[in-house]
């Protein structure tokens, strides 16, 4: 890693959505520097450039509907360096100047939330529908399966002859590659993709060749082969970080090979080259604190400076750029001169020092007018109150990013808040049990409300857990995690109270479903022992999908299309794998874990009780199966009791390390658990409560084995309890298949 | 980023708050910690320490102290002003161990029933010698360097820090101590001259400058005091491991560091809070002590983590600069953020100005924006409840058709956390909510009330933030129906109108109508954790209280002693269950001392005999006389056995002493409560008297009178 990048700051404009941010090419013959165009949520689109690290702006139209996307175009053959945005339903376009030349209305009923450029060709997309223009003229549409989250056109350099190829990331985990609105095929990734590049920004040597990333946080490479995609690498997410919401490629490096440039939710940037194995490395990452919604390369700040440009959903556009600004700062300040009298750092550039004291002015300015402005709000309120008025009050409005993210490494949900202004806390409340766990770089101060258990004569507040995280002092973004049990189901809400006067809240809902720790999939594994439940009855596709949409997260609204709906799920922390199939008036659902089996037939009924509809249920049980599943947890509970004994060692060895001054006299296992003590540690610190999980997920399995054959086991559980205790994969398995009876 | 000046890796675990550093030999300061395995590491650079007695020599730098038991506090400093040398003091639970490390010998070790959980070594008003002051359950004990108790007094609760600081900016110094009844009080001598009571346990103390002094928190508060005004505090959600005051930037004011649970350290300006530098240890910090470690002539600040890193800052003007340069940016962040945040607020006050009329709206639309009517307003009243467990009861309500979705209850120490949320079923909401509270203590809680007001249905609400306060005595209600009157009483004369104390009545309890004080005083309330109390008074001024709660009468008393601007009051103190109870507990520790006595005896016994078994077994064994051996080592495993069995009677023998002597201390200083100023501290140091000399009938009636 040995690229060092400075930060930038270079301009606040209001909440800025994603892809919102371009670069424009250079077309000038000259050596200028190039310039950024930003659209925001207020609606203002605007551009500017650097002058001698002053701002210039280069126009700035006035507000109006928030910009949704922005994208650059042209003529084919030509300089792409027309402006492109969309807003609710129409698509403006302008030119690099700021001169507008198109004002298309798509009449699409939903707002444009994706916008492709390719020539005259524009591919403009809602949430499902992916409609077609060509010279405004509308060819046609595609409706998706699942929502659409971002399109590319292929090829990135079209020749007028090339036909135009459209490609479709789609929440389902899936690729749709489009021909015009054709769908050629589908290829799956292995997460739920948030947006796809062209590789290299060429698409490679064919033109074809792809790199996504998902909302888990993975970035893969595939190139298109006709028909057979073919799966080059693939960087998995091992430091947990947030998912991916912007690529893009740009030589930073200066070896003459685009580099990869990551932006997260989390407000990482990272920058991969590529190796000779066009294998992607890390050189470089950085964390701007704010999710990166648009990601850009390009020559902005000074010339001969390639420079990595970001937006942040706070509307922050910034830099990290090869030159170094750093250096210029601290080389003034003497080391040594303790003695100097100013008390004012004169290692501040006189620049910086006009920019803060220009902005504290500005800053005082505005604190007046909103005081005055504040006076005259209680005025009019209080005598509102007096005259007993019926006029009606808004709560203070503001924009939230959130999102709910089930993360596959620990198998618990990350719980992200994102508010454009200072949040003061946020109330999280559950009814189903669920365990918030401690993130080491979220500062807020948590406390929670201990829930008196309900009482005969109330019924309880439906409460399992109520919790206030108070931020500290300019904190924009709050992250949590949370666990959840499989099998209980309802709501978590966050209540999000900004630093706003007066104050006001928005509340978010996020549902968690019966199976929560579940995960589409595309692969399935028919080797393995299934248990079956089979249902028929008089119900519709839309009604089992709906069910089904219940119990699982990841399954889209609407029943794709076709007749037979085929879905497939893993269990991120058991490995265990679930395929649902059904149809009308029936379902077919298979899995290696009974407890999975268990939860759906429960929760399948109910519904279908609800809706008044008579099933027919059937179940297979599969004795194998209760051993393959055991198998499958064993190597993780083995390594779990081990690091348990390991670190229930370790204080003890400690101190005899120190009464005895040498480890020598020790068995050598004893002094391997000496050494690797740090790693033990954070090892163990890393998966608090795993074993217990693991504990309970065992235990479920043992009483949804004994209840498909009727027979209440809860007697039998402490016997399983000392059998996990004293643990040996051939005992667990035979406590499973005795008889109970 | 200010870079230590050096950083070094002592392969021996710190534990918390066990750090100092002393000048065994009069020159060379030496790092000491209390480490794993109940020893002392003492950590010296710079001369050759000599092996032998107490010392173990370990690596080239590191001698290790054993002490035999678990070490509870650490502390060295100049006890003896004649030798020039710091003396090393070492505190366990039921010891306290002076020691003078370069000459390997014991200064003294005495027997400290009430443990030792914090130690400081200083100069006491009133003493010639310097003091090493022990703090343990609820007693406060100095000792000089020939080890004669030279000062003892009793305070609220089981001591858990301690420092010496100016206090009254009179050039001596007062002690402060921190308890785990949230407490800071401030001995000038044996007499308490301020408390002021925090939210949790009081973790840490240090003096920073003059009359200002840092705290911290078991909740991870820090803050400064300067005298008894709290200048600023924070809170963080990891734990404040220590507080330490070090002139970092060089500025010639010191900062307040703090060390965290998680590694981080910490330097914040004294005035403000802000912080000025921090820096981070791969683990928790166990201590921080400053001293010239490098001999140059300049203190360094010296912090230490509990996996034995140590790192050393020096202060530096130029390094801090540095710093500066980052903190631009970080100040156009925060100015941008800010400014941000103000033009939102401008924003939505430009909404507001067109009045929302209700036929313009449709119900829907109301619902979605989680608009109100402008005329809402919220109510918020205090009342207390009798139904079911007696309590306080908060009720929220709002004047129309809204409904409060939510409340949230920012208070400190009423609550487990610092707050508590209120939320019912979305079947059961009304524009109204009832909450009740149950406070543990008598003290004045001011409730930060923020109500979530909606029409129902929406998912945006009006957060009303109202602020109540809770006075002291909220958790009595008055009710003059009661028949039954308490036995125990406190009397004594006030010259004061009558008037006064019904004014003072009413500030300090939850009353719905004034009660009538005219002629004569009578008010009987409820307590609502039980019991009753009763408030008389008379037209010559003469006040009764009657209560079987001594805790409750002390702090009636100080409450109204305060409210008045009493400084001295002297009472009569009636309370014969208390008595009673300290009659038996006086026996039970005199039963205790005798078990342990003779404990002590059994044990010597056997350690003799174990001595003779091992020799007689290994002669055996030498001899090759296998049988006789194993039978030897058989009595020694029996003997052995016996040893533990009895190791285990001594220990919960001297668990119970230790419970019942906290008792006989709490009960003196309860009664010292009960008094005023100079009769406060003359109840403690009679009783303390009457203890030593075993007479429990003048106790007794020191407890009574205030005087023998």
């Amino acid at each position: 890693m040995e690229l060092d990048l400075t930060a930038v700051d270079y301009v606040q404009v209001a909440v800025t959505d994603k892809k919102c941010m371009k670069i424009l090419p250079n077309n000038d013959k000259r050596r200028v520097t190039q310039k950024v165009v930003v659209g925001d949520k207020s609606g203002v689109l605007q551009c500017f450039g650097m002058k001698k690290r002053e701002l210039n702006s280069i126009f700035k139209l006035l507000p109006g509907p928030p910009v949704s996307k922005l994208e650059l175009g042209g003529a084919l053959g030509t300089p792409q360096d027309k402006i492109f945005a969309s807003c609710g339903s129409e698509v403006r376009g302008y030119s690099r100047k700021g001169k507008k030349f198109l004002d298309f209305n798509s009449n699409l009923t939903e707002p444009i939330s994706n916008l492709c450029i390719s020539g005259s060709d524009l591919v403009v997309a809602g949430l499902y529908i992916c409609n077609y223009f060509c010279d405004c003229v509308d060819q046609g549409y595609y409706l998706s399966n699942d929502r659409i989250n971002d399109i590319i056109c292929l090829p990135v350099n079209r020749r007028d002859e090339d036909r135009l190829v459209s490609v479709l990331a789609c929440n389902d985990r899936i690729l749709r590659i489009l021909e015009a609105t054709a769908l050629k095929y589908e290829l799956e990734v292995p997460g739920p993709p948030q947006c796809v590049v062209p590789f290299k920004d060429t698409g490679g040597e064919e033109g074809m060749e792809l790199v996504y990333g998902t909302t888990d946080g993975k970035v893969g490479h595939v190139m298109l082969n006709n028909e057979q995609p073919e799966y080059k690498w693939e960087i998995v997410n091992e430091k947990n970080l947030g998912g991916i919401s912007c690529l893009t490629h740009h030589d930073i490096t200066g070896d003459g090979v685009p580099d990869l440039l990551v932006g997260r939710d989390d407000g990482t940037v990272e920058i991969f080259s590529y190796d000779i194995a066009e294998e992607p490395v890390l050189r470089f990452a950085h964390n701007f604190k704010e999710s990166i919604t648009a990601i850009q390369g390009g020559v902005v700040g000074s010339l001969g400076f390639d420079e990595v440009v970001v937006s942040t959903y706070a509307g922050w556009v910034s830099g990290l750029t090869t030159e170094h600004m750093q250096k210029k700062v601290t080389s003034s300040s003497i080391p040594g001169n303790t003695n100097s009298a100013n008390t004012q750092p004169a290692d501040m550039d006189e620049d910086t020092q006009k920019k803060i004291t220009n902005l504290r002015s500005e800053v005082e300015a505005l604190q007046i007018s909103v005081e005055s402005e504040r006076g005259r709000h209680m005025e009019q309120t209080s005598k509102a109150i007096a005259n007993n008025s019926s006029t009606l009050t808004r709560p203070a409005a503001f924009h939230i990013n959130d999102k709910f993210v089930l993360s596959p490494v620990d198998a618990s949900y990350h719980l992200s808040i994102e508010v454009q202004t200072a949040i003061d806390h946020v109330v999280l409340q559950s009814d189903v049990p669920v365990d918030l766990l401690d993130k080491e770089e979220t500062s807020a101060v948590v406390a929670y409300t201990s829930i008196p258990p309900p009482t005969p004569d109330s019924s309880g507040d439906d409460n399992f857990l109520l919790a206030t995280y108070r931020c500290q002092s300019n904190t924009t973004r709050l992250e949590m995690k949370v666990r959840s049990i499989e099998g209980q189901f309802g709501h978590l809400q966050a209540y999000v109270i900004p630093l706003l006067k007066p104050k006001s809240c928005v509340v978010r809902r996020y549902p968690i479903k019966p199976l929560s720790l579940h995960q589409r999939t595309h692969d399935f594994d028919e080797q393995r022992p299934m248990n079956v439940l089979h249902l028929s009855g008089p119900f519709s596709v839309a009604e089992i999908h709906s069910w089904v949409a219940f119990c699982l997260p990841d399954v889209p609204e609407r029943p794709p299309a076709g007749d037979t709906v085929n879905l497939y799920f893993a269990n991120t922390f058991l490995d265990t794998q679930l395929a649902c199939i059904y149809s009308k008036g029936e379902g077919i659902f298979r899995s290696d874990n009974i407890s999975t089996i268990s939860i759906l037939k429960d929760m399948l009924t109910k519904e279908a009780t609800a809706k008044k509809i008579n099933l027919n249920i059937q179940y297979e049980v599969s004795d194998d199966s209760i051993a393959y599943t055991l198998q499958l947890l064993h190597p993780k509970l083995d390594k779990q009791l081990m690091l348990a004994k390991k670190v229930q060692l370790l204080d003890a060895l400690q101190e005899l390390q120190v009464h005895e001054g040498s480890m020598d006299f020790l068995a050598p296992e004893y002094r391997e658990i000496l050494a690797e003590a740090d790693k033990i540690k954070a090892e163990f610190k890393k998966q608090p409560a795993r074993l217990e999980r693991l504990y309970g997920m065992i235990t479920d399995l043992f009483i949804d084995k004994h209840k498909f054959k009727g027979v209440n086991v809860k007697q039998k559980v402490p016997q399983l309890l000392e059998t996990l205790d004293n643990y040996e994969l051939p005992a667990l398995i035979d406590f499973f298949h005795q008889s109970v009876y | 980023m200010l870079v230590p000046i050096f950083t070094l890796k002592i392969k021996h675990k710190i534990h918390p708050r066990m750090v100092t550093v002393g000048k065994y030999d009069g020159l060379h300061p030496c790092l000491t910690c209390g480490t794993t395995a109940s020893k002392v590491f003492v950590h010296n650079p710079h001369s050759q320490a000599i092996a032998g007695g107490r010392l173990a020599i370990h690596d080239s730098d590191i001698s290790l102290l054993s002490i035999n038991q678990s070490v509870s506090a650490v502390c060295a400093g100049l006890l003896d002003t004649t030798k020039n040398r710091d003396a090393l003091c070492i505190g366990t639970q039921t010891n306290l161990l002076a020691y003078d490390v370069h000459d390997n010998k014991d200064l003294f070790y005495k027997e400290v029933p009430d443990g030792v959980n914090s130690l400081v070594i200083g100069k006491m008003p009133n003493v010639d010698k310097p003091l090493v002051v022990a703090g343990g359950n609820c007693t406060l004990q100095g000792f000089d360097d020939t080890g004669e108790d030279v000062f003892w007094t009793v305070t609220g609760d089981v001591v858990s820090s301690l420092t010496f600081a100016d206090f009254t900016n009179d050039g001596s110094n007062e002690l402060l101590v921190g308890s785990e009844d949230y407490d800071i009080r401030v001995f000038h001598g044996d007499e308490i001259i301020a408390e002021m009571t925090e939210t949790e346990a009081i973790t840490g103390l240090c003096s920073i400058s003059g009359s200002r002094f840092g705290y911290a928190l078991a909740n991870g508060t820090v803050g400064v005091y300067d005298r008894t005004a709290r200048y600023w505090r924070i809170k963080s959600k990891n734990q404040v491991m220590t507080v330490h005051s070090f002139d970092l930037d060089g500025d010639g004011v010191p900062e307040l560091i703090t060390g965290w649970s998680n590694g981080k350290i910490d330097a914040r300006s004294n005035a403000t809070g802000e912080i000025i530098f921090k820096d981070n240890m791969t683990s928790a910090v166990a201590g921080m002590v400053d001293a010239d470690y490098r001999l140059d002539g300049k203190d360094q600040l010296i912090c230490c983590s509990v996996d034995g890193e140590v790192r050393g800052y020096q202060s530096d003007r130029s390094r801090i600069r540095v710093v500066d340069a980052n903190k631009a940016t970080t100040d156009m962040r925060d100015l941008n953020l800010s400014k941000q945040n103000l033009l939102l607020e401008l924003q939505n006050y430009e909404r507001e100005k067109e009045p929302l009329k209700a036929n313009q709206l449709t119900s829907s639309e109301k619902i979605e924006g989680g608009i109100i009517p402008v005329n809402t307003s919220l109510n918020t009243n205090l009342t207390i409840n009798t139904k079911g467990r007696p309590h306080i009861e908060l009720i929220v309500s709002t004047t129309n058709e809204t409904i409060v979705r939510m409340v949230v209850i920012f208070a400190e120490g009423l609550f487990d956390g610092e707050s508590h949320i209120v939320h019912p079923a979305s079947s059961a909401l009304s524009n109204q909510i009832r909450i009740p509270l149950y406070p543990v203590k008598d003290t004045l809680v001011e409730l930060h009330i923020q109500a979530f007001v909606s029409l129902p249905g929406s998912c945006n609400f009006h957060v009303f933030e109202v602020t109540n306060v809770l006075p002291v005595f909220s958790s009595y209600l008055y009710d003059m129906s009661l028949t039954k009157e308490p036995e125990s009483y406190v009397t004594f004369a006030v010259n004061e109108r009558m008037q006064r104390i019904g004014i003072w009545m009413n500030e300090n309890f939850l009353l719905t109508n004034e009660i009538p004080c005219d002629a004569f005083i009578d008010a009987k309330f409820l307590a609502l954790r039980g019991g009753e109390i009763i408030i008389k008074m008379t037209e010559s001024g003469q006040v009764t209280i009657k209560t079987d709660n001594i805790d409750l009468a002390g702090e009636v008393i100080q409450s109204l002693a305060a409210f008045l601007r009493l400084e001295d009051l002297q009472v009569t103190a009636h309370f014969p269950m208390h008595l009673e109870r300290l009659g038996e507990i006086m026996n039970t520790v005199d039963n205790l001392h005798a078990v342990n006595q003779k404990l002590a005896a059994e044990m010597t016994d056997h350690s003799n005999l174990i001595r003779s078994l091992v020799v007689r077994a290994e002669d055996a064994r030498l001899q090759d006389d296998i049988s006789n051996m194993r039978k030897g080592y058989v009595e020694l495993q029996d003997l052995n056995r016996e040893l533990i069995s009895g190791y285990h009677v001594r220990s919960t023998n001297h668990q119970e002493l230790v419970k019942s002597l906290k008792v006989v201390n709490q009960i003196i200083q309860k009664a010292s409560q009960l008094r005023v100023g100079k009769f406060q501290t003359q109840v403690v140091s009679q009783c303390r008297e009457a203890i030593k000399n075993s007479q429990v009938t003048a106790l007794f009636k020191i407890i009574r009178a205030g005087s023998a």
